[in-house]
């Protein structure tokens, strides 16, 4: 028994895993509706727009420096803003909307690498000034002059725009199984099977050895801070597709939960350590817990709570058991 | 000698953050009629302190190595626990003590965690910011707090020779902690810990009791700014203080605390406050969109942390 809880601890994926499938039992034992092909492939989609920038996380602490990127939320709003006001208010063509806007995500995530890479400010420093000015752009985009100087949402799409948030293949939401399940697939080869991936950990976990075994530093924070904005960017969009509007302050304290389930999901806050597979469980257990605890009836706003006492819990539970061990 | 001292001071980013807020006083009160009223500095005072009093509390943790992102929730928190005591029709003194008491009981917890768990400050904080706003929603169950007793609204609103009370609480606070942070064991505790926690250790500090004392002192401390924000406002919703940790960060940050722990001084962060504080009212009176406000704020941040890069580069070389 000691030994399986030995190997549990040490293996954080592992450890997600059964905390998911505990999770799982108890919902479908406890919660009516909860166990339905409806529902279990409903909540998926609500996972879709955390998840991505959970990823985000991962890849920006990874790269270790201090790295974090508390602006993800502000790139994800700033996103639907440009989407909406491009396709809503300029008329523009949804498609090059929405790749505009994707491509404003990348610009923004790279100015932030570039600023953490090449000035030697800290990306605390660094993301939590670029999460204000992009916020504050964001409400400055979504002022409509027709109608005095506030700024409003946007929610005159065109009904194809709603394809990516609102529709199904098969049963299953389409942002999950052509975009989600897709940007897995290739941050988990980029992470596990690419070179770029051997360089980002060993960014991560030692700075100087890397630097001296050649490995271009700043070019690898270059790339997980535009990815950062990448993953926000399609988050953006998602979001404003599913909810059919670009709100101006849809994307507020999104940084903090995304922070959240990548820690929980087993990166270390230091860098160098985690695993895609360890921060998809994360965002499988937020998903799931969120979902099971509105079907059971709690107010909402006791997701946040939850998520707050699963965070703590399970890393302060880790780190009991480890001393324990060590005795 | 006298002209490397002073060089020294120049150096120095509280300077350069003086520098920045005389700057700005002088363009704000040319441009406008307002900025330099009596009625408008006061307000703009008022303002101020509730961030400068937690930015105290912020300072010593960040110098410690550590961070504490759960300052806006302790604050709403303890503005709940105040509001509703107040319109109870408890007695001040027992709310004072209740505001300050809830802030302590959260900062010591944070800190326990993070010192006798092992945990990381941000994990642990980050938690704690989410558990509290749940329960600030359970104690309100969605409700305003509203009609809160004019006797205690003094501590908020108040004034004496012109300057509100609540500043000159702050003051007191600020030379205080210089004090303490300067000259007693304990204070020179907490940058030893951030500079170097092993030779700390080795020194015979108690790395566990400064790091739960600096969490609990910040946590007492966004208390009472919970307290004075209830005074201010006279109103407690459960967005109270949301967004609230990331301000008093960057008042402490653009005060020239270093995020990596060590260095930093409660004056730096006061000024930080200020320089904050006064781009937002001068933004107001000038008439630019309060939209505009982030970008400003980030883009100071930015070019003032900049400023000291380079001229670390330029020493070094």
């Amino acid at each position: 028994m000691k030994r399986v809880l030995d190997y549990i601890v040490e293996n954080r994926v592992l450890f997600l895993l059964v905390l998911f499938v505990a999770l799982f039992v108890v919902f479908a034992v406890s919660v009516p509706g909860f166990f339905t092909f409806y529902n279990l492939t409903n909540m998926t989609q609500y996972g879709v727009e955390l998840g991505l920038l959970a990823l985000a996380e991962m890849l920006v602490i990874l790269s270790g420096g201090g790295g974090i990127d508390l602006s993800v939320g502000s790139m994800l709003t700033i996103v639907a803003m440009i989407i909406g006001v491009l396709i809503g208010r300029v008329g523009l063509n949804p498609s090059l909307s929405i790749l505009l806007g994707l491509f404003a995500g990348a610009g923004m995530g790279y100015l932030n690498g570039v600023l953490v890479s090449y000035t030697g400010i800290l990306p605390f420093i660094v993301t939590l000034a670029s999460l204000y000015i992009y916020k504050s752009l964001a409400l400055i985009i979504a002022v409509d002059p027709r109608f005095g100087p506030n700024p409003m949402p946007v929610s005159n799409f065109p009904e194809s725009f709603y394809f990516v948030g609102q529709y199904r293949i098969a049963g299953i939401p389409f942002q999950v199984l052509c975009i989600f399940i897709p940007v897995i697939l290739l941050l988990w080869l980029l992470l596990e099977k690419s070179i770029f991936g051997r360089y980002l950990y060993g960014v991560g976990s030692n700075e100087k050895a890397a630097l001296f075994s050649g490995i271009n530093v700043c070019r690898v924070r270059v790339t997980v801070y535009t990815l950062s904005g990448i993953l926000s960017a399609l988050s953006g969009w998602i979001i404003t597709s599913r909810i059919a509007s670009a709100r101006p302050d849809i994307g507020t304290g999104y940084e903090l939960q995304a922070i959240t389930i990548a820690v929980l999901g087993g990166v270390s806050i230091k860098g160098g350590e985690g695993s895609i597979g360890g921060v998809v469980l994360g965002i499988a257990i937020i998903t799931l817990l969120y979902n099971g605890m509105q079907l059971a009836g709690i107010h909402q706003i006791w997701q946040l709570g939850s998520l707050g006492v699963v965070l703590v819990g399970s890393v302060l539970l880790n780190q009991v058991l480890l001393a324990r061990r060590k005795i | 000698m006298t002209n490397t001292g002073f060089r020294k001071v120049l150096r120095r980013r509280e300077f350069t953050v003086l520098g920045l807020i005389v700057v700005l006083v002088v363009l704000f009160s040319l441009t406008t009629e307002r900025f330099m009223s009596v009625s408008n500095l006061s307000n703009l005072l008022l303002q101020l302190a509730g961030t400068a009093i937690s930015a105290i509390g912020m300072t010593m943790v960040i110098i410690t190595g550590g961070i504490d992102v759960s300052v806006g929730s302790t604050l709403g928190m303890a503005s709940v626990v105040a509001g509703k005591l107040l319109v109870g029709g408890y007695s001040p003194f027992l709310v004072l003590l209740s505001a300050l008491g809830a802030g302590l009981v959260i900062g010591l917890f944070n800190g326990t965690l993070i010192a006798f768990g092992n945990v990381p400050p941000i994990i642990v904080t980050l938690g704690m910011m989410s558990i509290l706003r749940s329960l600030m929603y359970q104690l309100l169950g969605g409700r305003w707090i509203s009609g809160i007793p004019p006797a205690i609204r003094v501590i908020g609103l108040g004034k004496w020779l012109g300057v509100p009370i609540s500043m000159w609480i702050t003051v007191v606070l600020i030379a205080f902690f210089t004090y303490f942070l300067s000259s007693r064991p304990l204070g020179r505790a907490i940058y030893a810990v951030g500079n170097n926690p092993e030779a700390a250790r080795v020194s015979g500090i108690d790395l566990r009791r400064t790091t739960l004392f600096v969490y609990a002192v910040l946590g007492a401390l966004a208390g009472f700014a919970g307290l004075v924000y209830v005074a201010r406002t006279g109103i407690v919703q459960t967005n109270t203080g949301s967004g609230f940790e990331l301000e008093v960060i960057a008042a402490v940050v653009l005060g020239g605390t270093s995020i990596l722990g060590g260095r930093g001084t409660v004056i730096g962060s006061l000024l930080g406050a200020f320089l904050v504080g006064i781009i937002k009212n001068g933004m107001v009176l000038l008439n630019v969109p309060a939209l505009s406000e982030g970008l400003v704020v980030g883009v100071l941040i930015i070019l003032s942390v900049m400023i000291d890069v380079i001229r670390a580069r330029g020493e070094r070389s």
